[in-house]
């Protein structure tokens, strides 16, 4: 962890500084404005709105920072993860933690597959033509939008009951809170912490990181390089679909869901630098609390709570203007 | 020669790639009208301050003077306007563009008629007469409207020229002109730069490999190695030049040997 | 050398002795012999409603509006607006290489500013919209690098309008509330051009998406139900001006507004071409071929691309308003600031071809006229197309070849695999992989039965799943798998016709054109000067 920081460039020191120096601010307008505990409430929004963002988030920074392909189909895949999850849950007969495991295999295993067959027939002839790789990835998103719509209606699915294991409450900041909630950031982290370890502490890992800078030799050293980013995409896919899964209880299924959580994971790697994933990690967590304090402060100030939604943009808005490589990205 | 002014001077250039340093603090004098040659093995980082100059990269730290105006700031558009043209060591062309086209469009960036958006651009006679006058120039006229993807690698080597006389610029920087070239085609290229100087009245900066050629047509010559400047002089000093030929140039360069040798 | 059209011309113009006489049957003669397809295309839409009350047998402007004249009449105003709306998404995407996910942005806001400014509007706000005009010239300033004068002439122009069309008293003009929705579009793309249009184009391509959701979200959610009306919308029918009102209650004026609508569209197609064919337009072309040679030949490619932004998305917003006057309810929903607005013209460029003029045309008409025409129509899976296929064997076999096209490469391998297996005759297998003349009937041979035994498979497990499964004897309507067969569509485009209709048949033209060519050049090149390759 210390040499971590003792070897990072100034302009990653900067960013540092800017994301603590702007939580902070965040933290301290919050407790004036709303007093200590609703503004604890708003903070744990936020990280679990971060926590959410985050899995939709790394799959999207996965995929580009080693594939270089922009996937605008990364929220059809959390789409289609929670209504696969959520139909699991519903029709199995079993009790609520069988049921919960089974929706989250499926619903991963669903969406894998699809990644795979995707990459295999679709985006894979296209390397060579990424413009095409990228309208690709948005009008397929927009088909598989129209498919869950037909398969499953239009009506938005109502938030299921947590499993049973978690289907107790805490209080925190005066409220009574979900332990689902707390095992949302725990996945999240674990995310966080497992792709991280994967990329760098595995050796598939390091063939992966290898296979993305210098292909050719790779494949020279006897390694299917085509399978490896099959892979990528797999786990970038299969992440969405988990975060997709673990919003089911939490909020429901919606046919909006999913463009909602691709704008805020797109913020997300903008603002974090496209293709490093420290910067989605850090920008995941800073969007969600922006959020949640923003819609705290519009219901409280405007009683208009959608005023949120403009202000992740302006965020962003800035961070393009200050630093357009984001704030971790390497310079362009 | 050394009372010429100097038209562009680099001025301590300095560019890093994370760690690794193309260009060390470089200082390059180039004098109006001269042709000077910048040589050197590959990776030396001829093309990264071709790239300083011309302002497709920023300096780490140092300036660009052109003219006795520093430019170091100035965008790579801005630059062409005041009379800095390049061309390209690996060919850089509007593929699906016929040639005319590549050619005109390159004329047309000078004049002040690109925003005029009611008028067809055919309207523009001028424009096009540089452009042919150019294509002229490097021989390439029965391929005027041929796509510039399609033409061989030589003319394709040739249109790169025409596109940068197009411009009409005081000094042009040559980035390797006959790379990749067959070599029965190199003394015509060449002969096309030598005449476009002398007619035009131009300055040339130019990196070239063949060491025959780069005795033959320049005034100075800079001899870069590592990102640093190793020697610098008329071809005849660096010849003599001790360090040169112990450093590297004996051993990398056959030929340049052997004009060592014929002139001993 | 000259072309035909140039020899014709000169032949029959040559008898005429007053120079200026002369000149001008020069052009006008250009003029029909280049373009007659055009001329003839805008005739047929100009009487169109005509056409179709012959052949139905309806009357054009009958008392009371209804009859297929009349139906068709908005069908075809409302695909020509869609056309418009194309057009400049092409403009963008396919001329410029500027990827933009939000153009449903500018189309939304056609309907949107127009009628808000007109409902909302206090004289005071002359006053904030010139701090606006001030805001923006700011940011301008401290983030694009232009220079003094520019900034100065935007600013200028900003104040004009603002005093121009929001007056300092009484209320606004239909006209002027049109004026504002285009000033706004402006705004709009000089503010997204600023922050993202200096970085690699994926950032420009998400930071629309990520703004014209924003606006959906917004428009749709219930907060500002008084000024967006939510998920109704807001209805035209008091606010338009009885010109511009093709209702069933003004029928006089429908046929004087289709055939606005169809002017609109011609100033629409012929201001596109001549931007194209513009010094202007040419720049863009040259920056979408190669940016960076672009600019290292002395063009500040940041303002061609901002400029032809600001103009498709000007055409974007007046398209949009004409879809909402034409729209059966006349109102404008959220829906029109949806994606649904971004991947339509998106699709009809792509399957018509990006970088041409006619494609999108072609595309967007056919398709939208295709479904109105389509609309009612029902089939089952039994039901016969042209005798020879029912639509379930049709189904397979397109999913046979979709399957074999997308897999070609694994299963080609595969099959050398098992070839290799069978003949063990590696000597053999090799010349067959590497695919040599002499095999051609061999290769032909294996791929053909794989295909065969792909489609007997297909067809054998098609026709359980078509006679033995619940759906058998269900009835589809047309419209509802309609958005299913344009995504399959495009699907097949990019992978298989990245050039569209017209641009396939385009590059076929330009390719024999080019071979002609290169053939006149070797044969006028002297000899032993032939270009080494
Ligand atoms: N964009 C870049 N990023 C990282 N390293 C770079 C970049 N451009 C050049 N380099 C490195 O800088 C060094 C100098 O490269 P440069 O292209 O200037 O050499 P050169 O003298 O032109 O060689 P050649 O004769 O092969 O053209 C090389 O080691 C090269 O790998
Ligand atoms: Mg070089």
């Amino acid at each position: 962890m210390l040499t971590y920081f003792a070897n990072l460039s100034p302009q990653h020191r900067r960013s540092w500084g800017l994301v603590v120096a702007y939580v902070a601010l965040l933290l301290a307008v919050s407790y004036v404005d709303f007093g200590y505990n609703t503004a604890g409430q708003t903070a744990f929004r936020g990280i679990l709105l971060g926590m959410l963002v985050f899995m939709v988030a790394s799959g999207l920074s996965l995929i580009f920072g080693l594939l270089d392909v922009l996937n605008f189909a990364q929220g059809a895949f959390l789409l289609i993860g929670a209504y696969v999850g959520y139909d699991v849950y519903t029709s199995l007969d079993a009790g609520t933690t069988v049921r919960f495991l089974a929706a989250i295999v499926s619903g991963v295993v669903f969406v894998g597959v699809l990644g795979a067959i995707m990459e295999t027939g679709l985006i894979r002839p296209l390397y060579d033509r990424p413009v095409f790789q990228i309208v690709l990835t948005f009008g397929l998103a927009a088909v598989l939008l129209d498919l869950v719509e037909r398969y499953y209606g239009p009506d938005p699915k109502q938030p299921l009951d947590p499993p049973g294991f978690l289907d107790n409450n805490f209080t925190l900041f005066d409220q009574s809170l979900s332990y689902y909630r707390l095992f949302i950031i725990f996945l999240g982290l674990t995310m966080m912490v497992g792709v991280f370890l994967l990329l760098n502490r595995t050796r598939i890992g390091i063939i992966i990181r290898a296979g993305v800078q210098d292909s050719e030799m790779v494949q020279a050293l006897g390694i299917n390089v085509r399978l490896i980013f099959t892979l990528v995409f797999v786990l970038g896919a299969a992440l969405a679909a988990l975060g997709g899964i673990a919003l089911v209880p939490y909020q429901g299924a919606t046919l909006e869901m999913g463009n909602q959580f691709l704008i805020l994971a797109i913020v997300v790697i903008v603002i974090g630098g496209m293709g490093s994933y420290e910067g989605t990690a850090i920008a995941s967590i800073v969007v969600g609390l922006t959020r949640a304090v923003a819609e705290q402060l519009s219901l409280e100030h405007f009683d208009a709570p959608v005023l949120a939604e403009t202000s992740i943009l302006l965020l962003m808005i800035v961070v393009l203007l200050v630093q357009p490589s984001g704030l971790f990205g390497r310079e362009e | 020669m050394t009372d010429k002014p100097v038209i562009l001077e680099g001025h301590a250039l300095r560019k890093e790639f994370g760690g690794l340093v193309a260009v060390a603090d470089v200082h390059i004098q180039v004098r109006a009208g001269s042709l000077h040659s910048i040589i050197g093995p590959n990776g030396a980082g001829k093309t990264t301050l071709f790239n300083l100059l011309t302002g497709t990269l920023k300096p780490t730290s140092g300036q660009v003077i052109f003219k006795g105006q520093d430019i170091t700031g100035e965008p790579l558009h801005r630059r062409v306007h005041l009379g800095l043209g390049r061309s390209f060591q690996i060919t850089n062309i509007f593929p699906s563009l016929t040639v005319l086209e590549n050619v005109r469009l390159a004329a047309q960036a000078l004049g002040g008629d690109n925003f005029k958006f009611w008028a067809h651009f055919k309207r523009f006679k001028q424009y096009t007469e540089t452009a042919v006058y150019a294509i002229t120039q490097v021989g390439l006229e029965s391929q005027m409207h041929v796509p510039a993807v399609i033409l061989p690698h030589g003319d394709q080597r040739k249109l790169e020229l025409a596109i940068l006389l197009a411009s009409d610029a005081e000094l042009l920087l040559l980035d390797e002109p006959t790379a990749g070239m067959a070599t029965e085609q190199v003394p015509m290229l060449l002969e096309i730069i030598q005449r476009v100087r002398q007619t035009g009245d131009k300055t040339i900066m130019l990196v070239e490999h063949n060491m025959n050629v780069v005795m033959n047509i320049s005034d100075r010559i800079t001899v870069m190695h590592l990102g640093e400047v190793l020697a610098e002089g008329t071809p005849a000093e660096i010849t003599q030049n001790e360090t040169v030929q112990k450093a590297y140039l004996g051993e990398l360069y056959g030929d340049f040997a052997e004009i060592i040798q014929e002139g001993a | 050398m000259m072309s035909m059209i140039e020899r014709t011309i000169y032949a029959n113009t040559q008898k005429i002795k007053d120079p200026t006489l002369r000149g001008l049957a020069e052009s006008a003669a250009r003029l029909v012999l280049e373009n007659w397809a055009y001329l003839l295309f805008v005739i047929v839409l100009w009487r169109f409603p005509y056409i179709v009350a012959d052949l139905t047998d309806t009357e054009v402007q009958p008392r009371r509006p209804t009859g297929d004249s009349v139906f068709w009449q908005s069908e075809m105003a409302r695909a020509l607006a869609l056309t418009c709306l194309a057009m400049s998404y092409n403009l963008l995407f396919g001329f410029s290489g500027v990827i933009s996910f939000g153009h449903a942005l500018f189309f939304g806001a056609g309907g949107y500013v127009t009628f808000i400014v007109l409902n909302e509007y206090d004289a005071s706000y002359q006053q904030g919209a010139l701090i606006v005009v001030i805001g923006i010239t700011l940011i301008l300033a401290l983030f694009s690098r232009m220079n003094v004068r520019q900034l100065l002439i935007i600013a200028l122009i900003g104040v004009l309008l603002t005093l121009l069309l929001m007056p300092g008293e009484g209320t606004l003009s239909f006209y002027q509330a049109i004026g504002l929705a285009v000033v706004a579009s402006i705004a709009v793309s000089l503010i997204s051009g600023v922050v993202t249009l200096r970085l690699r184009g994926i950032y420009f391509a998400m930071f629309t998406l990520a703004l014209a959701e924003m606006f959906w979200v917004l428009a749709k959610s219930g907060t500002f139900r008084d000024i967006t009306g939510a998920e109704d919308g807001l209805g035209f029918r008091d606010i338009l001006p009885e010109s511009f009102n093709p209702t069933p209650t003004f029928d006089g004026s429908r046929l004087d507004m289709y055939r606005l609508t169809v002017v609109f569209f011609v100033i629409v197609f012929i201001a596109i071409r001549r931007y194209l064919n513009s010094p202007v337009g040419r720049v863009m072309i040259a920056i979408r071929e190669n940016e960076e040679r672009a600019r290292t030949i002395g063009y500040n490619t940041f303002y061609y691309k901002v400029l032809t932004m600001t103009f498709a998305g000007v055409i974007a917003t007046l398209s949009g308003l004409l879809f909402v006057i034409w729209a059966t309810d006349k109102r404008v929903h959220p829906e029109a600031l949806s994606l649904k607005y971004t991947v339509d013209p998106l699709l009809n460029s792509l399957i018509g071809g990006i970088g041409t003029l006619t494609g999108p045309v072609i595309a967007t008409l056919g398709l939208s006229l295709g479904e109105t025409y389509l609309r009612n129509e029902t089939f089952t899976l039994d039901t016969g197309l042209f005798g020879i296929l029912t639509v379930w064997q049709l189904a397979v076999v397109l999913v046979v070849g979709l399957v074999w096209w997308l897999f070609r490469r694994p299963l080609q391998t595969g099959l050398r695999r098992v070839v290799d297996m069978v003949r063990r005759d590696t000597a053999r297998a090799a010349t067959f992989a590497s695919g040599t003349h002499g095999h051609w009937a061999l290769i032909l041979g294996y791929y053909g039965l794989v295909v065969l035994l792909l489609l007997a498979v297909g067809l054998v497990i098609g026709s359980e799943i078509a006679h033995n499964l619940e759906f058998k004897g269900d009835v589809y309507n047309v419209s509802d798998l309609w958005e299913l067969f344009l995504g399959i569509l495009f699907v097949v485009v990019v992978m298989a016709l990245p050039h569209g209709i017209v641009g396939t048949w385009n590059t076929f033209w330009a390719n024999r054109r080019v071979r002609r060519l290169e053939q006149s050049a070797q044969q006028s090149a002297p000899k032993g000067n032939n270009s080494a390759s």
